[in-house]
């Protein structure tokens, strides 16, 4: 199967079940979708309509029971999770509504994590970098709990991009914020969004935040129910 | 991912956390009992092993009865650089002027002792040590002098030949405990000159070798394929029996009261690590996220615990090994000769102990993290599936079992207590189970607060068990160290009472026993026992002549087949005998009948209803085996291996044993030695004295130890008590927020651990019980132990307050933090 250049993620017929109390129960249904280079896709829906969902297949996180994904065109389904996990490393980064930093780990630590998962030597001067980009470099040795919750996103999004992945997954990325951090950490993340020419993926249900993706995909009950470009 | 690099700073940071200080608190401790038991028991063993040496007067000894050894066995022990000494024992009177003296005569060479000290008493009093008499000289046992009248620097006369008596003997190496009559050392030489050691002379040979202990072991395996029919080997493992028996009980508490601890230690370890692979759960599924392979972050994982455990292991170790240095000093008075240098092996193997506790017990959950999918960065109730069953929780159970065995150094204590725990385990299990449904269904009728207690442990199923559980078990060992040790030292202590015998008297005539007993009685002698003792051959089994070669020990059942065989007749089952088998004969049997004592009876492989043919001088008696008996060996009462009805041996010729206790120092005794020139008096009161000793600090440091546990338990009920607090802070915030005040926290807190106490303390009080009782019967022998009840039911119901109280201080703690912060954390 041939798939276009300019194509860094695509799904087709994705399908996710669950067997529950009450038999087969249908998260995803046959979802369609391509993701060219350097774009932005927002996914939104009500609660339950199967975003994260979604979110977890195209990156690689959860195997889905019908369909495949194309990462970077590499077929997802043929992939074991060692091999799944070795191709997040390389290619994708995440920033989750709860930030996920490891509480043991400074700041810094933090953010050379994906660098460290790839073996290399200048962690610690890249990490500070990042930081200082998005402008915590006074806050390298704080650990998490130290932070207030836009300045622990802010070192998420530092992790996220310190390796130059070519893939951005975003779950919620301001969901846990007031208003004004909020906004400003999704000014932040469009910006080195666009500096890193990286493909972003978000998902949330946050009118504002979704508008400023190229394109939006609209999902109920699992199903894709329109599409803005 | 450099897995060092992650886990040193996970570690670094971590360690603040409450489990990580738990798992090394829990860690040292285990090391430093295991390694403080583990090097006194061995520093203690090679002590009396070489006092049993100095015993023996060599390492290893070679005894052939009647005559000479061929001279193979010297040249042999020659060739592989080994001292040897011979000596000639034989019964025989000394004379001097008027007066005689029966004496039990050693002939030695001049470089006797090989090992050990001949001490004498020179005739201005000075004691000096000395070797082997010279030609022309003897050395005699004091008594000898007194009957014989006679003082250092004098002459009597020994076959025939005028020697001088150059010194009393205080001390030398070799002699019997139970000999017939006092010592006379005289040169091997004279012996063989004045024809004492000739044909039908009835003298024993035995020859002494000593050197490396590689070539001791060399030339005993050499020995033992050319001994010539009726030798033996003496080795020093044979030596001292009641002093080792006394260590080796002493050994077992110690040993005992040292598992216990490791295996709380080890239960703490294994709830620290559950505790920690839970909070770990968030950080694995982001690290999986964002890449790290499964080996890496289980490599990191495994890294970062062996940070931990190796300095911890370490400490212990050191730690242990200055806590048996201090042991060794307050034991030290107990042992004789030098006292032994310490091996570190021990204290290496308990480090090496320490690191399999740990990953016995934290593997399991920690490599269960390699499951946690990535999706639970998203959803926390992702990846959590319960397996029914999962074959890495019976490492720890391996792990302790392996423990029990290599630490007990006694396959018996280790299979009685791993049984007693196990089935403190399974019981829990069993009885949580159902109590948990009855609770399910009977709970609703309970009020608000306690109902809502109870149901949180309906509710977390699998944390209760695990719970409980652990409560049981570590409670089992508390009870183990705090009623069951401590009842079994006391009945020890009471196994010597201050009016244990503490002479033995030999070779009473029947027709002496009047007086004998009259003059005893006379000078206050307390728990006399006399019985018969006739001195006979075993001729057949079965009416077949046995053959050492049909038994599995050749070499023990050789001695008895070869040697002689004393035997008694009572129509009482005597005291410390307890009948295990058959039925006792009584007075009045209708055929020969014979009890055997238990050792005996399985090393010739009998049945109830064999038959044993003995033959006492000219007399043959042939018995059925009527009953088995297990005795006690180390009361210090006169025991037999066999026991004869008296109704078909009391015309057997013998003579009389007896023993007795006089206060000591007693000065009548000697008067008594004159009047009855042919007994033989032996006094036993300094190996008494040296058992009670034992006794008393082998119970002081029983109670060490059990410090030591008591800690480990603690520990064990923290970290228990802890895995729960977190399973408490989202709810007791909750409930919070919703309006509970303190008061109804703390009913539902206090029903809920009162629940898991009491549960946990009353199955650990039957369980402790029952594992104590298999524990007096199997590795401490004493058949009579009955375990305490009321104390055992005590410490269950204060078990129940203090597990009710620390749940109560734990819950409180979280209660006081604002429930905002709790409920934004989340767990």
């Amino acid at each position: 199967m041939s798939i276009a250049s300019t194509t860094v993620l695509e799904a087709r017929k994705l399908s996710k079940a669950v067997e529950g109390p009450d038999g087969r129960l249908v998260i995803l249904d046959g979802v369609d979708l391509a993701v060219e280079r350097g774009a932005s896709l927002a996914i939104v829906g009500a609660s339950g309509s199967g975003k994260t969902t979604l979110l977890g297949l195209l990156a690689g996180l959860d195997s889905p029971s019908e369909g495949e994904v194309h990462m970077a065109g590499q077929s997802l389904g043929t992939l074991d999770e060692e091999a799944r996990a070795r191709l997040r490393r390389r290619l994708v980064g995440f920033v989750f509504q709860s930030f996920h930093l490891l509480p043991a780990l400074s700041a810094e630590e933090n953010v050379m994590l994906p660098l460290e998962l790839e073996g290399r030597d200048d962690a610690r001067e890249r990490a500070a970098k990042a930081l200082a980009d998005v402008g915590l470099g006074q806050r390298l040795h704080h650990y998490p709990r130290q932070l207030s919750g836009g300045e622990q996103q802010r070192v998420a999004l530092a992790r996220a991009f310190v390796h130059g992945p070519e893939l951005l997954f975003a779950d919620e990325p301001t969901g846990n914020l007031d208003q004004r951090t909020g906004a400003a950490v999704s000014d932040l993340l469009f910006a080195l969004n666009r500096e890193h020419a990286t493909t972003l993926v978000l998902v949330t249900h946050d009118a504002t935040l979704a508008a400023r993706c190229a394109r939006t995909l609209r999902l109920r009950d699992g199903r894709v129910v329109g599409e803005d470009a | 991912m450099k897995p060092l690099v992650f886990a040193a700073r996970s570690l670094r940071r971590e360690f603040r956390h409450g489990e990580l200080a738990t798992l090394a608190a829990a860690l040292v401790l285990a090391v430093a009992a295991l390694a403080a038991v583990g090097t006194l028991a061995g520093r203690v063993e090679r002590a009396i092993l070489a006092s049993a040496s100095e015993l023996l007067g060599g390492d290893l000894g070679v005894t052939a009865r009647r005559n000479d050894l061929p001279a193979t066995f010297v040249d042999e022990a020659k060739k592989l650089g080994l001292a040897s000494n011979r000596i000639a024992e034989f019964s025989s009177v000394v004379f001097a002027g008027e007066r005689s003296q029966f004496t039990e005569a050693r002939a030695v060479e001049e470089n006797f002792p090989l090992r050990g000290v001949l001490s004498l008493r020179d005739a201005a009093g000075n004691i000096h040590s000395a070797r082997g008499p010279a030609r022309g000289e003897v050395h005699a046992d004091r008594a000898v002098l007194v009957a014989l009248e006679r003082k250092v620097g004098e002459t009597l006369q020994f076959g025939g030949r005028d020697l001088v008596i150059a010194g009393e003997i205080v001390n030398a190496p070799g002699g019997a405990v139970f000999q017939f009559a006092p010592t006379v050392l005289m040169n091997l030489g004279d012996a063989e000159d004045a024809g004492l050691l000739g044909t039908g002379s009835r003298s024993s040979r035995r020859l002494l070798v000593a050197g490396t202990e590689a070539a001791v072991d060399r030339y005993a395996e050499w020995a033992r394929a050319h001994l010539p029919a009726g030798a033996r080997l003496s080795t020093i493992e044979d030596a001292q029996q009641n002093l080792r028996t006394a260590f080796e009980r002493g050994e077992s508490f110690l040993r005992l009261a040292a598992l216990l601890a490791a295996l709380l230690a080890g239960i703490a370890v294994a709830l620290a690590a559950q505790r920690f692979a839970r909070r770990k759960t968030e950080d694995v599924a982001l690290l999986r996220c964002l890449g790290a392979s499964r080996g890496e972050i289980v490599g990191a994982l495994c890294l970062e615990l062996a940070l931990l455990a190796v300095p911890a292991c370490l400490v212990g170790a050191a730690i242990g090994v200055g806590m048996q240095e201090a042991a060794f000093a307050f034991a030290r008075g107990l042992l004789p000769g030098e006292a032994p240098s310490m091996s570190l092996a021990p204290a290496a193997s308990a480090f090496a102990i320490g690191l399999a506790v740990l990953f016995g017990f934290a593997l399991p959950p920690l490599l269960r993290l390699r499951d946690v999918e990535p999706m639970r960065v998203f959803r926390a109730d992702v990846g959590t599936r319960v397996r029914r069953f999962d074959a890495l929780y019976l490492l720890p159970f391996l792990v302790g079992g392996l423990l029990i065995l290599v630490e007990s150094g006694s396959a018996r204590l280790a299979g009685t207590l791993a049984a007693g725990l196990a089935g403190v385990a399974i019981a829990t299990l069993l009885v949580t189970v159902i109590l948990l449904k009855l609770l399910r269904t009977a709970g609703r009728g309970l009020p608000g607060a306690l109902r809502f207690g109870l149901a949180n442990l309906v509710r977390r199923r699998g944390l209760t068990l695990v719970q409980v559980g652990a409560l049981a078990l570590s409670l089992t060992a508390l009870d183990l160290l705090a009623v069951i040790g401590p009842s079994l030292l006391e009945r020890w202590r009471a196994d010597l009472p201050a009016d244990t015998p503490n002479y033995f008297v030999l070779n009473i005539q029947p027709d002496q026993r009047e007086t004998f007993e009259q003059r005893l009685v006379a000078l206050g002698a307390r728990n006399i026992s006399t019985a018969p003792l006739a001195a006979g051959k075993l001729v057949a089994i079965n009416g077949k002549a046995p053959q050492a070669s049909d038994y599995r020990e050749e070499r023990r059942a050789g001695n008895w087949i070869e040697g002689e065989v004393r035997a008694s007749w009572s129509a009482e089952l005597p005291p410390s005998n307890r009948i295990v088998a058959g039925e006792w004969h009584g007075g009045a049997a209708a055929m020969p009948q014979l009890s055997v004592d238990q050792g005996w009876f399985e090393l010739f492989g009998l049945r109830l209803g064999d038959t044993m043919t003995l033959r006492f001088g000219d007399v043959e008696i042939t018995s059925t085996v009527s009953s088995v008996r297990e005795v006690d060996w180390d009361s210090f009462r006169v025991n037999f291996f066999m026991i004869l009805d008296p109704a078909h041996a009391a015309a057997l010729p013998h003579s009389l044993i007896a023993s007795f206790h006089v206060p000591p120092g007693n000065a009548g005794l000697a008067s008594l030695s004159r009047e009855l020139p042919n007994i033989s008096l032996i006094d036993i009161q300094s190996i008494l004295d040296r058992v009670r000793d034992i006794i008393e600090r082998v119970s002081a440091a029983a109670t060490w130890v059990l410090g030591f546990s008591l800690a480990a338990g603690v520990l064990v009920l923290i970290a228990a008590l802890a895995a729960t607090a977190d399973e408490r802070r989202v709810e007791i915030a909750l409930l919070r927020t919703l309006g509970a005040h303190r008061g109804q926290l703390d009913a539902a807190v206090l029903g809920e651990f009162a629940a898991l106490g009491l549960l946990a303390g009353l199955v650990a009080a039957a369980g402790a019980a029952a594992t104590g009782l298999a524990l007096a019967r199997s590795v401490f022998r004493m058949p009579d132990y009955w375990p305490p009840g009321w104390p055992l039911l005590g410490v269950a119901l204060l078990s129940a307050v203090l597990v009710m109280l620390a749940g109560l201080a734990a819950t409180r703690r979280i209660a006081r933090t604002p429930p905002m912060l709790v409920l934004r954390r989340g767990t």
